[in-house]
């Protein structure tokens, strides 16, 4: 079985007629571009956490930025959780004094947003666009992940990847509408959404599907599994292509874009895996998906049950953070976009603030900025956790990280609020940080530096650069002054 | 006579100088390339291949509910969707060839030989057409044996060829989605379809799934060409009991419970007390549909009796149960609908008014303003009593007051009756806080689930509204302006038939549109 070759056996099993098209596509070039060259390529990541920097009523706006500036920068409670990965604080940067522009009443602004926090300011934060209307809700230009993997990802097994830690919305009677995804893609005109993968399994399975498993009956096991789905695929993709042209031109569109998604697994199924070793490796079968926990009524009080809202994220956060990591080292994808919670996160934070909450609530109760501080510590406790496995990864003559841009940011920041003129809401994208890491292009790291008035995107455009992709996102022109 | 029949249709072609095409009856609704949504993914693959694992709700991406999990134009398909499909067909082919009682039950032949053509062309054909609900072409099914037969032969093992042929059937377009195709009509955009397609439409919108031998071999015997004859047939379709599942599914998710916030023993009774009530008008009594709002009696158990505090009627099994002496009145009154919209863990007059008015009344709510934090409770600084905060809704001059007026009065019609459906005097914790449970509905006043459904009821919007609402769940879109027509016409007929449910699915099934589809402009 290991031996046959599905083009030549279809073709020769029934004689005739089976018109397979030719599979053109042998995606070898990501293994080329470590042979040739010997350029090491460079590696982009935006993390994002649906969560204010402060709580309602509290003056204090955050326990993120540190006292001190430039290197060697002081912890706080939002920040402590870096401590648990060694000294990667020294790999991180943090860049304070950032926010979003809002309408002030003379119109929404460049890279703005209108008044209606939730989701009107995540289109600004995420592609430095602004609103097109007080009504609007939308993304309204490509994410700076999809502009990375459109300018240096399209020789990998993944141009883009995108995972979701927070497994479910957790709220019923309710539905995220768009604060789930954190990922757009362009497309003529068109902004189209790529929801990212919630199932750490799935995401296992689908990243390591061209790895050779060590042991030879596992191999010959997986081997034969692949080429039972390779050859299902060439026959439902000669079917989505017979089926296509038969269609109206709405339909078209419809099954186009499935057709496309079909190629892309289709190019994953054909591909030959990276050359294992040392740090490129199979990593350990992570087993079924922790299960899915339901969902509350309320975000506190007797609607909420504690133990609903929660489907165990700390071990989903790990694990796709080992996928990233290896998805890095291997080469296989040079931009991830990782959504750690929803915008507007409805998970339960009891595991992380002791609080019978869920995420959003914990800014808005008046339980004070400390509660909201364990929200950032649990979301950069992941970030850290990240940024050290890449900083303990050999590459070339340094490290992985040495070869990375992350940014790490968040949904809002702590102060004015254009919608309900309070001066101390969660409801604010005044005093906004992010988190920074990696050297790649001269990046700096592990300093605290303060860039007052500038735009969360001014810190994307940084990172853009960083892996050498000069383009200003959406409307939001410029980078960081002193980050790169 | 061949040679006169191909004389004569090039005269036609020649006069005309293009091809005559038929008529298409007025007011064909739209309609686009339907994916499953998980429920139908479940059902589909529970009849196709006794498959009772629902493996679609957690392994495909979550369908947008709005209020209809079906609805077509905001389906994407994403790499995760294609991801997941592929996943998926590969887990429920392998789990289905590892099983020997389901095997012999949907391929049959005992201990095939791993080239056993036969038998394996016989489910190519046989399974083929009921997965792609249409028949297999031979262009289509060599390809199949090709890849069964190499599969089986090199593995030794027939089902290894089941396998892989299964695996494209789950992943196959026309079994993914519901693809309409049909012939052109002289109305540009509208086209008739052809009889498996009219099986497919039927069989979804009726059952909720796949059709079955039965009605596609009807289809390929040509009788879904005349709305008389695809009448009868619906007739007995809806005979059977996923019809029920159907409709249970249907108000369900019109009305918002088709999940509710209590455990799961309070949930399943609520809602085996709603499917009794649908069940009782629709299917057994097929009498006014309207009798689901006006019933004075529920069939409960002692247990939910108990929860309600109703007489318990002495029974495990559901028995009827009068409703004397209180303001129920039939699914209203129901812990099932009383369940939702609620906020702040309590009721909400706001969101039950908002419920009422969109779902049952199918009038559109604004959202609230931007500058309102809905997140935090209404409060009144000198009053503990509910009544009292949410009058700060409605404050003269507040930008909150124009929507309020239009909400929270109707949901305060229903306040004696608490998040699970249980009759209460006072708000919860505060016995000062009498509650009057006085409602109003644009000035006609009532007081609990009795006064709002006659109210519903009187104004004929309920009846109105149920008819937009079901050809939203049929079609799996929302009414554009080219579909009313055909809406407000099954809306005039909707009292002619008694306002039975079931002749209202009918009356939608034998519209001539019904064999017609329009095509989406984009």
């Amino acid at each position: 079985m290991r031996s046959l070759n599905r083009r030549t056996f279809l073709r020769g099993a029934f004689g005739t007629a089976v018109a397979l098209p030719t599979l053109d596509i042998m995606l070898n070039s990501h293994g080329t571009a470590w042979a040739s060259g010997g350029t090491i390529c460079k590696r982009f990541f935006v993390g994002f956490g649906g969560h204010a920097l402060g709580a309602d009523g509290d003056t204090l706006h955050n326990e993120v930025v540190p006292v001190a500036t430039g290197p060697g920068y002081d912890l706080r409670r939002a920040t402590a959780t870096l401590a648990n990965h060694g000294n990667v604080a020294s790999e991180i940067s943090i860049i304070s004094g950032l926010r979003i522009p809002y309408n002030t009443g003379g119109g929404i602004p460049a890279g703005g947003w209108d008044s209606d926090f939730h989701i009107q300011a995540l289109g600004p934060l995420l592609s430095g666009v602004r609103n097109n209307a007080s009504d609007d809700y939308g993304v309204n230009g490509p994410t700076a992940d999809q502009i990375v993997a459109e300018a240096i990802g399209q020789d990998t097994l993944f141009p883009s990847l995108a995972y979701q830690v927070q497994a479910a919305w957790y709220l019923t009677a309710s539905a995220p509408y768009g604060r789930d995804v954190i990922s757009y893609r362009q497309e003529d005109n068109n902004i189209i959404a790529m929801p990212g993968q919630s199932s750490p399994r799935v995401a296992y399975d689908t990243l390591f599907t061209s790895f050779v498993p060590p042991d030879d009956e596992d191999a010959a096991i997986k081997a034969s599994e692949l080429l039972k789905r390779q050859s299902v695929i060439d026959l439902v993709r000669a079917d989505y292509q017979r089926l296509i042209p038969q269609l109206g031109t709405v339909d078209r569109q419809r099954m186009q874009r499935h057709l496309d998604e079909i190629r892309d697994l289709e190019k994953l199924l054909d591909a030959t895996g990276p050359a294992q070793g040392e740090i490129c490796q199979l990593l350990p079968d992570p087993g079924d998906d922790p299960a899915i926990g339901g969902a509350n009524e309320d975000s506190n009080g007797a609607g909420f049950d504690v133990n609903k809202g929660w489907s165990d994220e700390d071990r989903r956060a790990r694990l796709f953070s080992d996928l990233v990591h290896m998805a890095f080292a291997c080469d296989m994808s040079r931009s991830v976009a990782m959504l750690y919670t929803m915008a507007q996160s409805h998970m339960n934070s009891g595991s992380y603030t002791g609080l019978a909450f869920d995420q959003h609530e914990v800014s808005h109760a008046y339980q004070g900025t400390g509660y909201v501080s364990d929200v950032v510590a649990w979301h950069y406790d992941h970030f850290g956790y990240l940024v050290a496995k890449l900083r303990d990864t050999p590459e070339g003559a340094g490290s992985l990280l040495d070869n990375c841009a992350l940014v790490m940011m968040n949904e809002g920041g702590h102060g004015y609020d254009p919608g309900s003129g309070d001066d101390t809401t969660a409801h604010s994208t005044e005093n906004m940080c992010c988190l920074t890491a990696g050297r790649a292009g001269g990046m700096v790291a592990g300093e605290h530096i303060v860039a007052d008035g500038y735009h969360p995107v001014n810190v994307l455009n940084s990172a853009m650069k960083a892996v050498g992709v000069e383009t200003d996102l959406g409307e939001v022109v410029g980078t960081i002054p002193g980050l790169i | 006579m061949r040679m006169w029949l191909f004389g004569a249709l090039l005269l036609l072609f020649s006069c005309k100088g293009s091809v005559e095409y038929a008529e298409a009856p007025e007011g064909v609704g739209i309609s686009g390339v339907r994916r499953l949504s998980a429920d139908e993914y479940d059902r589909t693959i529970r009849d196709l291949l006794h498959d009772e694992s629902s493996p679609a709700r957690t392994a495909l991406p979550a369908d947008v509910i709005d209020p209809f999990d079906n609805d077509f134009t905001q389906q994407e398909p994403t790499a995760i969707l294609v991801t997941g499909v592929e996943a998926l067909a590969n887990d429920v082919a392998s789990r289905f060839v590892a099983d020997s009682a389901r095997r012999s039950l949907v391929v049959g032949c005992t201990l095939p030989a791993p080239d056993d053509a036969v038998c394996l062309h016989k489910f190519i054909v046989e399974f083929g057409r009921r997965a792609i609900r249409r028949p297999l072409t031979l262009d289509e099914i060599d390809p199949l044996m090709a890849l069964g037969t190499l599969f089986a032969t090199s593995e030794g093992d027939f089902w290894e060829g089941i396998d892989v042929v299964l695996r494209v059937f789950l992943q196959h377009p026309e079994f993914i989605y519901r693809v309409e195709k049909g012939t052109r009509t002289a109305e540009e955009g509208v086209y008739r379809l052809d009889d498996f397609e009219v099986a497919t439409r039927l069989s979804y919108f009726v059952w909720g799934t796949t059709p079955d031998d039965r009605l596609l071999d009807m289809a390929e015997a040509g009788l879904l060409r005349d709305s008389a004859m695809i009448g009868r047939i619906a007739s007995e379709m809806l005979e059977d009991p996923r019809a029920l599942e159907r409709t249970d599914r249907f108000h369900a998710m019109w009305m918002g419970y088709w999940a509710l916030p209590h455990d799961p023993d309070l949930t399943a009774a609520m809602r085996l007390e709603t499917r009794r009530l649908l069940e009782e008008v629709i299917y057994i009594e097929q009498s006014s549909w309207l009798d689901v709002f006006t019933m004075n009696g529920t069939w409960i158990d002692d247990d939910l009796a108990g929860h309600y505090d109703l007489q318990p009627p002495g029974s495990d099994e559901p028995m009827w149960v009068r409703y004397d002496g209180t303001t129920r009145q039939g699914i209203l009154s129901h812990g099932s609908f009383l369940s939702v919209a609620g906020k702040f863990g309590d009721t909400s007059p706001t969101q039950r008014g908002k419920l009422i008015r969109t779902r049952l009344m199918c009038q559109p709510v604004a959202p609230p303003p931007p500058d309102v934090n809905v997140d935090e409770p209404p409060e009144d600084p000198t009053s503990d009593c509910k009544f009292d905060a949410y009058a700060s809704h409605r404050v003269v001059g507040t930008s909150c007051k124009d929507c309020h007026d239009a909400l929270d009065p109707v949901g305060f019609g229903l306040e004696n009756y608490d998040q699970a459906g249980v009759y209460r005097e006072h708000d919860n914790d505060h016995p000062e806080c009498t509650i009057a449970g006085d409602g109003d509905v644009d000035g006609a006043t009532f007081n609990g689930p009795a006064g709002l459904a006659d109210i519903l009821i009187e104004s004929e919007t309920i009846t109105d509204c149920v008819v937009q609402q079901m050809y939203r769940f049929a079609m799996g879109h929302e009414a554009q302006d080219i579909d009313r027509p055909l809406v407000t016409s099954l809306a005039q007929r909707f009292p002619a038939s008694g306002y039975r449910f079931d002749q209202l699915m009918l009356d939608l099934i034998t519209d001539p549109t019904f064999q017609y589809r329009r095509e989406e402009t984009p």
